[in-house]
């Protein structure tokens, strides 16, 4: 079951959504040999978060780099485990990264984006301080974004393929299907020591997007959308309809 | 007098006819003469015909396009010689030019009327009724447009059909102010230039705020206007909560005035609360 498109116009050429995608997959090309297996390692070891090694002073323990481990907040956000794991956050980015984007512009999805990624290596931190199995991936990021698309967006219909046939149903029943998915696990985390979803870092990155998409999104941007919350378009004319505002 | 209606002829105006047309335009109304004159020189005389009789010319009416717009049209001077008013040559005349603008297939024509009184008759009643008839349909009245008391009605004639339920994608541009000046032909009615910004930047504001507006109202009133008119294409959503804002009221719309679908809005500030 996955999402193949949706009722939602795109306004402006989603720059940095474009970007986004560029980034991955250039990281999945540069830096992680297109998931070929001795460079793959390499990269979530380089490259991955790992939060027992932000709050321990080494001491021989590392696993995998010496230093930099702060840099992996960030940068374990470009890097995948699998061809699916970056086909499936990908696609998601590019199905649903472009009306949030227009709902508060370029600079400031780039922002809401990174600060997504940073909320959910965050929750994953909480969850286990210690862990040392490196977390990569775009999904906490990604999760903001579909929490985001809840939010602003609860009634567009979101063709959704099911093995060979297409429904299509209310973004807002997606947040079920999404947390199936989650629950199910299995997408996300694939580290040189082993694997594990990163659970909590979607549930933070969903939940962080959400409550983002609050500040961030920019109400003129959003004036008349069709799909904008819970209720209908309204015609801009309706403002006028009272006669003392009319001549 | 049905061999006036035969032997009359519609031809395109020469440059050459200026001066008859002129005086005939002259003897109903002296500042439309001296106007149409100016538009003679500037904007040439394409688009526009006469009514001869032999070379006697008796009447004149035209069009001349929008810019910025598809296929649409206004109605120019149209005026036929008083000795010769009433007798069917007028609507020759219109049913003519109408015509010739289906044939290059026009999508729309607008006529602006005054309801300029005179001995307590209006003036333009014949024309009016002359352009309902032919299917003219009112679509604006601009209350005291050209003066106190003095409305403008814009008619509106779909030369080809026009669908009902065409819509065209909303916009939200970046407008600027940038300039007001007073409407030709009007006594102390104003409006604002505007211009579409080409980029809206990263975090740029789209439309005009009321604080903008405020800013114009004011150097209109330190100006002595009247009143302020300001029309906008109908798909900007961005307009309408910063003009209600500071007073504005919505006077009506073109319809399919840019292109099917896309009809221009009007709104009025009155400036000394009258209306
Ligand atoms: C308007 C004008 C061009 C009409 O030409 P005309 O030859 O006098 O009119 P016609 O005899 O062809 O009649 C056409 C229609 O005009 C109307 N009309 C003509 N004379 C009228 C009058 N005295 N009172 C009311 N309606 C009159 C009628 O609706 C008539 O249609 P009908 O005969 O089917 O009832 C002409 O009267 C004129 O030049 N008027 C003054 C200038 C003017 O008002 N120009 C328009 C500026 S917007």
């Amino acid at each position: 079951m996955i999402p193949i498109r949706d009722d939602n116009p795109q306004v402006a050429t989603p720059i940095a959504t474009y970007t986004l995608i560029g980034l991955n997959v250039l990281a999945w090309v540069l830096l992680q040999g297109f998931g070929n297996e001795s460079a793959l390692n390499a990269s979530v070891c380089n490259y991955g978060l790992i939060p027992g090694d932000l709050f321990s002073d080494g001491n021989g323990q590392r696993v995998c780099r010496a230093s930099g481990e702060w840099s992996g907040l960030v940068s374990s956000m470009f890097m995948h485990g699998s061809w699916m794991h970056i086909i499936g956050n990908m696609w998601f980015l590019w199905v649903f990264g472009d009306n949030i984007e227009d709902s508060m512009g370029t600079a400031r999805f780039f922002i809401f984006y990174i600060l997504s990624g940073l909320a959910a290596a965050a929750a994953q931190i909480l969850s286990d301080p210690s862990s040392m199995i490196p977390m990569v991936g775009a999904s906490g990021a990604i999760g903001g974004v579909m929490g985001a698309y809840i939010i602003l967006y609860p009634k567009v219909k979101v063709h959704m393929l099911i093995f060979i046939m297409i429904v299509r149903i209310p973004a807002i029943a997606m947040l079920g299907y999404w947390v199936g998915v989650q629950v199910l696990g299995g997408i996300s985390s694939i580290g040189a020591t082993g694997g594990g979803t990163a659970f909590w870092a979607h549930v933070g990155g969903f939940a962080a997007g959400a409550l983002l998409v609050l500040i961030f999104k920019d109400e003129e941007m959003l004036v008349n959308h069709p799909y904008y919350g819970w209720n209908q378009k309204a015609d801009p004319l309706d403002i006028w309809q009272d006669p003392k505002n009319r001549q | 007098m049905t061999d006036l209606l035969e032997s009359t002829q519609v031809r395109a105006m020469y440059m050459s006819d200026t001066a008859s047309v002129i005086e005939i335009i002259s003897d109903h109304d002296d500042d439309d003469g001296e106007a149409a004159e100016a538009e003679f020189q500037d904007e040439g005389v394409e688009g526009h015909f006469v009514l001869v009789d032999g070379d006697d010319v008796l009447g004149i009416s035209g069009y001349r396009e929008i810019e910025n717009c598809d296929a649409t049209y206004y109605l120019s001077w149209t005026y036929l010689d008083e000795d010769y008013q009433g007798k069917g040559l007028g609507k020759k005349l219109l049913a003519d030019v109408l015509d010739r603008l289906r044939k290059q297939d026009a999508r729309k024509i607008f006529v602006k009327v005054s309801d300029y009184e005179e001995d307590g008759k209006n003036v333009y009643a014949a024309a009016l009724s002359m352009y309902k008839s032919f299917g003219f349909e009112v679509e604006v009245v601009g209350q005291d447009f050209y003066d106190d008391g003095e409305s403008q009605t814009i008619l509106g004639l779909e030369l080809t059909p026009q669908s009902e339920d065409l819509s065209v994608a909303d916009e939200k541009p970046v407008i600027r102010f940038n300039g007001l000046f007073e409407i030709a032909e009007t006594d102390g009615a104003y409006t604002f230039a505007w211009i579409v910004e080409k980029s809206a930047g990263f975090f740029g504001k789209r439309s005009f705020t009321p604080e903008d507006l405020e800013l114009g109202i004011s150097s209109v009133k330190e100006q002595g206007g009247r009143k302020i008119f300001l029309t906008f294409p109908s798909n900007l959503v961005l307009i309408h909560r910063p003009l209600q804002a500071v007073g504005f009221k919505y006077v009506g719309q073109l319809k399919d005035y840019y292109e099917e679908g896309l009809h221009e809005l009007h709104f009025s500030h009155d400036l000394e609360g009258i209306g």
